[in-house]
């Protein structure tokens, strides 16, 4: 009889021991976070089904993206060169300053957007999100190290094996989590609340310099520059002469072509009044310089873009409503969005600190 | 009682069982690295087909999707990659069909597809330093060492071999027939250094000390290189 009693409860903690393990632990799995795709837009080129957001997983992927200690010398996180009043380009700085990488002969993009967007760099050289974060960790020649030494680092910290538990499932950290961690975060980073988004969308009306503004862009640039992305994400030659010190040969080294000699992806203009300097050297301090060089200097050449054969003539009085229409693009929902800030501070709404 | 802790016994073997695998044939893969006709050792010199000296200190390559001629299926997660700095990298172990096959194929390098789709695991995690990073793609071969006739600093070579778009493919089909008179469950398979430099494309030292990027010279070692494989009899 006493037996019996003690197998009963026996048997009982076992079933209740395998009911938990078998048991859908919903409070214990990510959530899933839906993206959504702003009114009009495509779908985006990201394959979400092989890298679903949850909310662990945007959480852990901002805590990589603010960490310095993902660079060599623990100086500089994404974050560094991606700030957020500027959009996540570099403010202010032609090339961004780093360790002595190869990235640094490059003007750091904004980064918005980027689910729609199939390959990235200026010369397109990246084919996929996930491979991103390698290049600036890695741009130093022996790269197994360095990736090694970064996934170590967060190996040994326990916040980073919780946090990794928390998105993945388990604390294992290798590669894969932590670019796919990465990715979730940056996919995140949607820009689509400019005055231009809420004037399209009824919610408001451009001023008359704005107007007059869109109806020239609307003839002069909308061919390489179409929203709602304002680019085509193409690769085109506007006739920039060679640095002879970068000698950036642009998609050509990407692609061994000599077509594509000279060629830069179009990049976007959304939020572009924020992303100072332009062009793919930051050659071009101020909008007025690129206005300048469209106008008189494009520079002809075999891959010179057949729209550019015979110059962009630009009058002062259209480059003051493009200048009011440029403003439209900047998206300050965006720049501001406490989501997107280091966790635990507050939205970078000033200009950052110089980081030279 | 007995009879229910008989009971508890038996519900504990029969989930124990269900995880149990299931014994299969199967044939080692054991790759024998070789200059010419010696065993690869590093800070030994050899001679290449030009003429060249080289001390060889890095050698490894990616082998995908290995089969034999008669398997039903592929390997589910077949991508290996032999290292010259791990011997146990150099051996693959495959299912094998009761008919003996008589041939042993794989790709030599990484197919297109893994090559557009982000961040793999594995032997294809990027950690293992066969990825670049600014152009995307895996390096599908690497060999490096020091030759006197380099004109590179500290007289290094490096052939990184990659490329997978159309033109640019440095990726090879290998097939390799098995002797008839082949015994047991090893098949040996030499892979001779020097055949990077030739016969084919005659690569020296002197003019071609690296090769960091997909095009025409990545296209041509891999030319020279598909054909350094060779079954041999222990
Ligand atoms: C040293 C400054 C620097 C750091 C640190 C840095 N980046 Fe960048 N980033 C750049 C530059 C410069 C480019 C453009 C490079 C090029 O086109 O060759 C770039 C390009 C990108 C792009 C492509 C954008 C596009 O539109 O093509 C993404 C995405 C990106 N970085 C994400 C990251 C992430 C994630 C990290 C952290 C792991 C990071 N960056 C760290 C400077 C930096
Ligand atoms: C033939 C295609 C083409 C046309 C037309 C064109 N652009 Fe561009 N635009 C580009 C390309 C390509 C770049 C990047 C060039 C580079 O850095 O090499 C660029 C760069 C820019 C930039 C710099 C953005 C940055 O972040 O660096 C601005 C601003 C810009 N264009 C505005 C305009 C305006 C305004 C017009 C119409 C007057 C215009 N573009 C017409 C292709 C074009």
């Amino acid at each position: 009889m006493k037996h019996r009693i003690t197998i009963s409860v026996l048997i009982l903690i076992i079933l209740s021991c395998t009911g938990w393990i078998w048991a859908d632990h919903a409070y214990l799995k990510p959530k899933p976070v839906t993206f959504t795709v702003p009114q009009g837009w495509p779908q985006p080129v990201y394959d979400f089904s092989q890298n679903p957001l949850t909310q662990e997983g945007i959480t852990l992927g901002r805590e990589l993206f603010y960490d310095p200690r993902l660079s060599k010398d623990g100086s500089l996180s994404c974050g560094s060169c991606h700030q957020q009043f500027s959009a996540f380009a570099t403010y202010d700085h032609n090339l961004s300053h780093g360790f002595n990488n190869s990235l640094t002969t490059r003007n750091a993009p904004a980064l918005q957007n980027l689910a729609w967007q199939k390959e990235f760099m200026w010369d397109g050289g990246i084919n996929h999100l996930d491979l991103q974060p390698l290049a600036p960790i890695t741009a130093e020649h022996e790269m197994a190290e360095s990736l090694q030494h970064v996934l170590q680092k967060l190996k040994t910290d326990s916040r980073y094996r919780r946090l990794f538990k928390a998105a993945f499932g388990d604390e294992n950290i290798n590669t894969q989590r932590f670019t796919k961690a990465i990715s979730q975060f940056v996919l995140t980073l949607v820009s689509s609340n400019s005055k231009y988004d809420r004037v399209m969308r009824g919610q408001d009306t451009f001023i008359l310099p704005e107007k007059l503004g869109y109806q020239i862009f609307q003839q002069k640039c909308v061919s390489c520059h179409p929203a709602p992305f304002f680019t085509d994400f193409s690769y085109r030659n506007i006739g920039m002469p060679l640095d002879p010190v970068l000698q950036d040969l642009g998609r050509m080294k990407i692609t061994g072509n000599p077509a594509d000699s000279l060629k830069f992806k179009v990049p976007s203009l959304r939020n572009v009044m924020r992303t100072f300097p332009y062009g793919h050297d930051g050659r071009f301090f101020s909008t007025i310089n690129l206005f300048d060089h469209y106008r008189k200097s494009i520079q002809q050449g075999p891959t010179t873009d057949s729209l550019l054969r015979k110059g962009l003539p630009l009058s002062n009085f259209e480059i003051g409503q493009l200048t009011a229409f440029l403003y439209t693009l900047t998206d300050t929902v965006f720049t501001k969005d406490p989501r997107f800030a280091p966790s635990g501070s507050g939205p970078s709404a000033s200009p950052p600190k110089d980081v030279h | 009682m007995p009879k229910a802790l008989l009971l508890l016994i038996l519900i504990a073997t029969l989930t124990l069982q269900a995880q149990q695998p299931v014994a299969k044939r199967s044939m080692v893969i054991a790759f024998q690295l070789y200059a010419g006709d010696q065993p690869l050792q590093p800070g030994t010199c050899y001679t290449t087909p030009q003429g060249d000296s080289v001390y060889i200190e890095r050698f490894r390559f990616y082998v995908s999707s290995p089969r034999f001629n008669n398997s039903t299926t592929r390997q589910a997660n077949g991508y290996y990659l032999v290292d010259m700095a791990d011997s146990s990298s150099r051996y693959i172990t495959l299912p094998i069909n009761t008919a003996a096959p008589s041939q042993f194929r794989f790709l030599l390098g990484v197919d297109s597809l893994r090559n557009v789709s982000g961040v793999q695991t594995g032997a294809l995690d990027p950690l293992n330093g066969m990825f670049w990073t600014w152009n995307s793609g895996y390096i599908m071969a690497k060999l490096e060492g020091i030759s006197p006739q380099s004109p590179a600093a500290g007289q290094r070579f490096t052939y990184h071999i990659g490329g997978f778009r159309s033109t640019q493919n440095t990726a090879q089909q290998i097939s390799l027939n098995i002797p008839a008179n082949h015994r047991g469950d090893t098949l040996w398979v030499r892979a001779d250094a020097l055949r990077w430099f030739g016969p084919g494309f005659p690569l020296r030292i002197q003019e071609n000390p690296v090769c960091h990027s997909p095009g025409a010279l990545a296209v041509h070692i891999a030319g020279n290189y598909r054909h350094m494989f060779l079954v041999v009899q222990p």
